[in-house]
């Protein structure tokens, strides 16, 4: 959810220093041994990716961790550790709301009560579930939008990384961009959607063991946590940098120029629902679960781990504050003089703590979380081309091996446009901001006509398709406007002193206000479905099938439970 | 005939691999110490934390090992 940008920015036209880290012999036996494992799991799972059902949606035979895992791992990518490391820098401990506010209610959301209705419906994607409630008209407008921004995502993804490895390993760009896509392009075509998450779950266990070192050694030079804390409020003459809350009443009144008002309706409810229950990179790995159970308990699953994460991000950010022996500065500062930016504190506190070996450990989990980011997009692009475009305009009939051929060849030519876009955008950067404006564009409304269409039964196919094209033109038009006059954001956020953070907030709430107003007046405007045509799609007609636990602690309701209430704790007690 | 091999048993090889890598790495080091030595090189961190990926990576690969298909 972290705009890449932000961090590339602090590694783009850098002025040229010495890279940050030097790699021996054992770091690149590490990192080698991890590319000749993922391209072995990609030849193993080939023989079991035979049919639609094995390619695109791994079988349905995941269980509820590697789904979870999978689930939590396909947002957890190096820009987002390296990004919001620095803002924790930057920010300090506010930079947390991302990772809970922003993200535990709607996986909890996901998992309780949007489930079972994905699930139900039997549907291999988002856009088909829209199809099936919607029509082919809302389908087709999420599925080509969809399947455009991934690809292109995934391209800047890869562009993003070959820049990080330039800095951090000083590896030229056109060796990382072909390793990684060619890699990427033979794990995922040979074993489909399998092979994607199973690398995921690689990923995301490289990612704890790669960066848990930090935040154990940085608490140990520091004394512990209350010596950190005095530390940081005696270097930074303030407090406010151990705060979630209280310093969110006024825009004026953190850092970061956010109010709570925005960070609860426009991150907490908005921004985070639509990210997390209706973008199909992420939900895909939910509905590759074994039973229902398993894919409400999945989401669940992942919220635990999500919860735990700044432990491994914004601690280190934290601490860097604390131990570094000299500041980071914005990028326009480092630029010019030649520091570190804030961007950089990753990388920075795992050289002060990791020697040989250790070192390689964590290289490898950064280019494991931009590896498994391509393979999520481009697994991701695979199916809904597939599905949702191939398949449902253009040949409609075709045999499954035909659609299976069709999804391994999409994978070879997604991987190719992402390559394109990662040289294009190597040559005019703004592009990337465009990109990344487009996908944060549609996200907000498509889950204002998600939510409308599975709690709400009168909502007709006009209301969907019409309130999803106005959320999505109110977001583009706002975008626009403030891109236009700067001066536009006391509008949009409602106040003078809102920064940029909090026009995304802002925008995302605008598009998906105006997203579900459209969507009900144009709904009681034309004639609803007949309740029978609901079945399996909506809440009030569907009967939700009885789980059989043997014990109350199996009940993914109850561990939705602790994760809540471990949330509510979390947050009084950083307050 | 053998059941598929989880994807445990390959996060299994993996970390039994690297926590025997940089465990040796983190011994060797002891007798032969870095000249620009980390901070809290002398916690000697490769080695605990080396041995515990290879305890935790030994203990996944036996556990999860693929079986003869009954």
């Amino acid at each position: 959810m972290i705009h890449p940008t932000t961090l590339l920015a602090a590694f783009d036209g850098s002025p040229v220093k010495a890279q940050l880290v030097h790699l021996n012999a054992v770091d690149i036996a590490v990192i080698a041994i991890y590319f000749a494992i993922v391209i072995y799991i990609g030849f193993y799972l080939k023989g079991s990716t035979n049919t639609s059902e094995e390619f695109f949606m791994a079988g349905r035979e995941m269980t509820a961790w590697i789904a979870g895992l999978s689930f939590v791992s396909a947002n957890l990518g190096s820009l987002e550790l390296m990004g919001w490391a620095g803002s924790a820098y930057q920010y300090g401990i506010l930079a947390t709301h991302w990772y809970w506010i922003g993200a535990i209610p709607a996986m909890l959301f996901l998992g309780i009560v949007m489930m079972p209705f994905y699930y139900i419906s039997r549907t291999h994607s988002v856009p088909g579930y829209l199809n099936l409630r919607f029509g082919e008209g809302t389908r087709g407008l999420s599925a080509i939008c969809f399947a455009f921004m991934t690809v292109l995502m995934s391209g800047i993804n890869m562009y993003s990384m070959a820049i990080v490895m330039k800095v951090v390993l000083g590896w030229d760009l056109n060796f990382s961009i072909w390793v990684s896509s060619i890699t990427v392009a033979l794990y995922v075509a040979l074993g489909g959607l399998r092979s994607a998450i199973f690398n995921e779950v690689l990923q995301f266990l490289l990612i704890w063991l790669g960066a848990l070192l930090i935040p154990i050694l940085g608490l140990i030079e520091c004394g512990g946590w209350n010596n950190l804390k005095t530390q940081i409020a005696h270097r930074m003459g303030t407090t406010d940098y151990m705060h979630l809350w209280s310093t969110t009443a006024h825009f004026r009144d953190n850092p970061m120029g956010i109010h709570w008002t925005g960070i609860v309706f426009g991150l907490g409810m908005v921004i985070s629902f639509g990210y997390w229950t209706t973008d199909f990179l992420v939900v895909q790995r939910v509905l590759s679960a074994n039973n229902l159970r398993s894919a409400r308990m999945a989401p669940i699953i992942g919220a635990g781990f999500k919860m735990l994460v700044p432990f491994i991000v914004i601690l280190p950010g934290l601490l860097a504050l604390s131990v570094l022996p000299f500041h980071l500065v914005p990028q326009d500062v480092a630029v010019v003089t030649g520091q570190h930016s804030y961007n950089e504190v990753l990388p920075l506190m795992l050289v002060r703590y990791c020697g040989p070996g250790l070192l390689g450990l964590g290289v490898t989990a950064l280019i494991a979380g931009f590896m498994s980011g391509m393979a999520g997009n481009v697994s991701a692009f695979a199916t809904v081309w597939t599905y949702d475009i191939y398949g449902a305009f253009l040949n409609k009939k075709a045999s499954d091996s035909h659609y299976v051929a069709m999804g391994r060849w999409c994978t070879f030519i997604g991987v190719l446009i992402s390559v394109g876009t990662a040289y294009l955008v190597q040559h005019a950067a703004s592009i990337m901001d465009y990109v990344q404006a487009l996908f944060s564009f549609f996200i907000a409304p498509l889950f204002g006509t998600v939510i409308l269409g599975m709690l709400w039964k009168r909502a007709t196919k006009a209301g969907g398709f019409w309130g999803l094209l106005a959320g999505t033109g109110t977001a583009i038009g706002l975008w626009a406007w403030v891109r236009h006059d700067p001066g536009a954001l006391r509008y949009v956020a409602l106040s003078v002193d809102a920064k940029a953070m909090a026009e995304d907030m802002y925008r995302a709430l605008w598009s998906w206000l105006v997203c579900v107003i459209v969507t009900i007046v144009v709904s009681y405007m034309t004639q609803p479905r007949p309740e029978t045509e609901l079945e399996g799609l909506v809440y009030g007609a569907t009967k939700i099938p009885e789980e059989h636990d043997d014990h109350w602690y199996q009940k993914p309701i109850v561990w939705a439970g602790v994760i809540a209430a471990t949330f509510i704790v979390l947050n009084i007690i950083f307050w | 005939m053998r059941e598929p091999i989880s994807i445990w048993f390959f996060s299994g090889v993996l970390f039994l691999i690297y926590g025997v890598i940089i465990t040796a790495q983190g011994i060797w080091e002891l007798s032969h110490p870095p000249a620009h030595p980390t901070v809290l090189f002398s916690l000697h961190a490769s080695i605990w934390w080396g041995g515990l990926m290879a305890i935790g990576g030994l203990i996944y690969t036996i556990h999860f090992r693929p079986h003869r298909k009954q």
